[in-house]
């Protein structure tokens, strides 16, 4: 039972080790999608968005980490 | 047939992550092999490989049945966030905010706290082999992931396991001849460019997933990676910075 629970916090750590980071990064992709889908971003500028704020969320986790 | 560029960076990902993963876990087995004996040791590092490989026969054959693009966004949402943590934590490690792993704090910590454990329980060998058996089996896991992941694509599965079987024969063949904890291996620089190399397989993937390939094919992944780490180094370089100047 303790090595389940262990590989259960194990496998949360390894997509959650920052919340806000994770929801950012999720809501990155997901805005690409939408935009995607709804003919907003066209499908040749949409890597470079989604490169692009997938870096700013990098930067913003980096610096909330090293306030706390 | 699958091209250089893309197996190249799928080999050594999963070498450089399954490394890092391995060392930590031989750190503890190597702990157990001291205060118990190799027996236990060995033995509940077995069990952990065999439930592994039990695992990746269960889900590797599965990834063949989901359709290509949804299994490349759904592995590229997971990859991404797993790389962006690990390369935060390791830039957080290398601007000073996060203090650095430590083999030998970590060797000498679990043995501490096995001889404790052993001093109060008779079945001493059985505690043993369930402590090798949990750091085996949770290290692994990220190791199985990684592999999975990175490998989710025709034809770079077998690459990925490589890498990865790679790294394990040689962290254990190192650690074998050393008989203590690796504590010399660079493991923050290597989770660096683990992170650097995961974030951008998981940007590189998404968009796959989502039907706007990359301009240049394969090939982006490795400029992808390259502005990972570079921000990251940067960022990195920030912290320092801003932590040698004076309030």
């Amino acid at each position: 039972m303790e090595v389940l629970r262990a590989l259960a916090a194990t496998l949360a750590k390894m997509f959650v080790t920052d919340l806000w980071l994770t929801a950012t990064a999720l809501a990155a992709v997901g805005l690409c999608a939408l935009g995607l889908r709804t003919h907003v971003i066209g499908p040749a500028p949409l890597p470079f968005l989604l490169a692009g704020g997938v870096l700013a969320a990098l930067a913003v986790g980096v610096i909330r980490g090293a306030r706390r | 047939m699958t091209s250089l560029a893309a197996a190249a960076p799928i080999v050594g990902a999963a070498f450089i992550a399954s490394s890092v993963e391995v060392v930590e876990a031989f750190t503890i087995v190597l702990a157990v092999a001291v205060v118990r004996g190799a027996r236990p040791a060995a033995l509940g590092a077995a069990a952990a490989l065999a439930v592994l490989a039990a695992v990746v026969a269960a889900f590797g054959p599965l990834l063949a049945s989901v359709p290509i693009h949804g299994l490349q966004l759904a592995v590229g949402v997971l990859l991404l966030v797993f790389g962006l943590g690990w390369l935060r934590k390791a830039v957080l490690r290398a601007g000073g905010v996060l203090a650095l792993h430590d083999e030998k704090a970590a060797f000498s910590k679990e043995t501490a706290a096995l001889r404790e454990s052993i001093a109060h329980d008779k079945a001493a060998d059985w505690l043993g082999g369930v402590v090798a058996f949990k750091a085996v089996l949770l290290e692994g896991t990220e190791v199985v992931f990684i592999v999975l992941a990175v490998g989710a694509r025709p034809g770079l599965l077998v690459p990925a396991a490589l890498g990865a079987a790679a790294a394990c024969v040689l962290v254990l063949a190192a650690g074998l001849a050393l008989r203590r904890p690796l504590a010399k291996i660079p493991e923050n620089s290597l989770k660096f460019l683990v992170g650097g190399l995961l974030t951008g397989f998981g940007v590189f993937w998404c968009c796959e997933g989502l039907g706007a390939p990359w301009p240049g094919g394969d090939w982006a992944i490795l400029g992808l990676v390259a502005l990972y780490l570079a921000a990251g180094l940067a960022l990195a370089g920030v912290l320092r910075r801003s932590a040698g100047s004076p309030a």
